[in-house]
């Protein structure tokens, strides 16, 4: 009993972390329909840069975000305004190839600069452990669900209550109503997928004590946070923070009771049924 | 929808001219091995086959019937794995394994296919790429039938007979250089047929209009798992092929990802629905992959005076060059995308289209 409760926790923690690569995934599609296959390395991006940030200038990786966050944001407002605002209206096989080409340049270009190897970010309370109710969990994981907790709840927000963030769900809801209420979508756009990028890029940093960083370490997190969204519903970013926990939680559960080389294979199975029987998720509306 | 360059359609009436030229090349290839000795020509030659018939393959599904699979490389390793297990653990040659492998990769397909395809679009990408990573987890975990992670290494290929006389003993690179060519010869033959058959003008009905194909009493569900069949067989042909000319295989090689998107790419830059499209694709990826690995293009560049080799740049380039071939990929993507849509191809066809109507 001891080991499910522990499993389920550390579940839920590590499900924090899930939720926010699936809810930067989620706002790009919602906002601009367009599947972003590079996010995980946007997200392998947010590690190199928190690496780079703890070893030169011994900044904490927890602490960093506060330089990671406006860093992606330039840089997926950057990556919007340059390619993908050109596809935007081009068939949706082109807009997947384009954002894996993009993925490719990003691994391929950081694995030139800085190598394959696996590089390891030690602080000294990596492998610390904390003890809630009794039952004793790592405490990284812990502090960066806690962080997660309030980036989410300070995302919540701004969508929800400031003029920008209604802005950016009435493009979602509607591009051309939006355009036409005196939106500029564009900038929407922009802003969209800047805010998916630093939040890719902010898990990267939040992993990065409990993760190998390397080049390749992306593409499972794209494939992650493509369960995470269909899970919970394409565009929905209340689905996308549960399907993110339930991941967590199917991993975890999973990895312990049948082995960690099989957890991928439970999440991939998951991922297809969700798509053969509800394929609008567990909070889309059902017209997919 | 997208339509295909009206140079391309047009042409199938063959003139003679383009008969004898056709004719002519398939003659120059099959004499090849006689007439070049290098054995990195020949290298060069069966790496570019091999994507060709990666790319057609994939060309039956994706480009004819516009179901847009990333998840390809499934039916490769499936074919890869079967020839070389049971090359290995049973001493099947790969001759009989390749069939075996087609097999499997057929039944795997219907299977995939008829879960897959009452998807749509984005879903169905995602699905493909979510079967195809289920089949790498499980060959990488199955340890006691597919070695997992270590891979599969061909230790002995035994000679081909044909009733006692020994036809090849596959010591040279030129039986697979032959055994390359025909399949080739096999699937451009089957594309031309499909294209110009009833069965690929439903495949094309299904990808320009899904909805009125089906109202125009075309069963989607059967004629999208025939492209796919006929589709996932070949490219479990090309993934048999691949494995014993290379001699080894691991998941991490013929399952993954990459591989998939390798292939989606072949066609893209050669040109999506197109017959040629993916020879073309396969001639521009495989020559300069090849270069950049083997770094004639660094070579080149400080030989010809343009970097200097002591300098930054020349060091630099010397060093990594070879590991950019992956980089070299995703920027012609991007570039095709952005100003190619079409393919290098149809960018080429359109370009001479409008030279033409400037001059009319």
């Amino acid at each position: 009993m001891t080991i499910f409760l522990q499993s389920l926790i550390s579940g839920i923690l590590i499900g924090g972390v899930y939720a926010l690569i699936g809810i930067g995934l989620t706002i790009i599609f919602g906002v601009m329909r367009v599947i972003n296959f590079a996010h995980g390395d946007l997200l392998m991006l947010g590690m190199y840069a928190t690496y780079f940030l703890f070893t030169l200038l011994g900044v904490d990786p927890f602490v960093s975000i506060v330089f990671t966050i406006p860093l992606m944001f330039l840089y997926g407002g950057v990556l919007q305004k340059v390619f993908i605002n050109r596809i935007l209206n081009s068939l949706p096989q082109n807009q997947i190839l384009l954002t894996i080409g993009l993925g490719l340049i990003m691994s391929n270009a950081v694995m030139l600069a800085f190598t394959s190897d696996y590089k390891i970010l030690t602080t000294s309370y990596s492998s610390g452990s904390v003890d809630i109710l009794g039952i004793s969990v790592s405490q990284p994981l812990v502090i960066s669900f806690v962080i997660t907790a309030a980036i989410t709840a300070l995302l919540y927000w701004f969508l929800l209550k400031t003029d920008t963030g209604q802005a950016i769900r009435a493009t979602a809801q509607d591009r051309e109503a939006a355009q036409l209420m005196g939106i500029n979508v564009k900038r929407m756009s922009i802003i969209a997928f800047g805010l998916g990028a630093s939040l890719a890029g902010t898990a990267g940093a939040l992993i990065s004590p409990t993760y190998y960083i390397f080049p390749q370490v992306g593409s499972s997190f794209t494939l992650k946070a493509f369960v995470i969204t269909v899970l919970g519903g394409m565009g929905s970013i209340v689905g996308a923070t549960l399907g993110g926990i339930l991941i967590g939680i199917a991993e975890s559960i999973g990895g312990v009771y049948l082995g960690s080389g099989w957890k991928e294979v439970i999440v991939f199975v998951l991922f297809l049924l969700v798509l053969l029987f509800k394929p609008s998720g567990l909070m889309g509306k059902s017209n997919a | 929808m997208r339509m295909l360059p009206q140079s391309l359609v047009n042409k199938r009436g063959a003139s003679p001219v383009r008969v004898v030229l056709t004719l002519a090349v398939v003659a120059l290839l099959f004499f090849f091995p006689r007439l070049v000795e290098s054995t990195y020509a020949l290298h060069i030659m069966i790496l570019i086959f091999i994507s060709i018939i990666m790319g057609s393959s994939w060309n039956i599904l994706g480009g004819y019937t516009g179901q847009y699979s990333v998840g390809h490389a499934a039916y490769f390793g499936v074919g890869a794995y079967m020839t070389m297990m049971l090359l290995q653990f049973k001493q099947i040659p790969p001759w009989y394994g390749m069939w075996a492998g087609m097999a499997a990769a057929l039944l795997t397909a219907l299977v995939i296919g008829t879960i897959c395809f009452r998807l749509r679009g984005p879903y169905f990408v995602l699905a493909s790429i979510a079967v195809a990573e289920i089949f790498r987890v499980t060959t990488l975990n199955l340890k006691e039938i597919t070695n997992g992670a270590e891979g599969i290494l061909a230790t002995e290929l035994p000679p081909l007979r044909i009733g006692g006389t020994v036809i090849t003993d596959f010591l040279t690179k030129v039986p697979f250089y032959y055994a390359g060519l025909v399949c080739v010869l096999l699937i451009i033959a089957i594309s031309l047929g499909v294209q110009h058959s009833k069965l690929g003008y439903y495949f094309q009905a299904i990808r320009e209009d899904q909805d009125a194909a089906h109202s125009l009493g075309i069963n989607l569900t059967v004629y999208k798992n025939a492209a796919l069949a006929i589709s996932a067989v070949f490219t479990s042909l090309a993934g048999s092929l691949y494995a014993i000319y290379v001699g080894f295989i691991d998941p991490t090689t013929v399952l993954a990802l990459d591989l998939s998107v390798q292939i989606v790419l072949i066609c893209i830059i050669g040109g999506i629905g197109t017959i040629f499209g993916p020879v073309i694709g396969a001639l521009v990826l495989i020559p300069l992959s090849e270069a950049l690995r083997s770094n004639v293009i660094a070579e080149g560049l400080i030989k010809s005076g343009l970097v200097n080799a002591e300098s930054g740049v020349g060091t630099f380039l010397t060093d990594h060059l070879s590991h950019a071939h992956v980089l070299i990929y995703g920027i012609l993507v991007v570039i095709v995308i952005l100003y190619m849509p079409d393919g290098v191809l149809g960018f080429f066809s359109n370009l001479a289209a409008k030279r033409n109507r400037g001059n009319a």
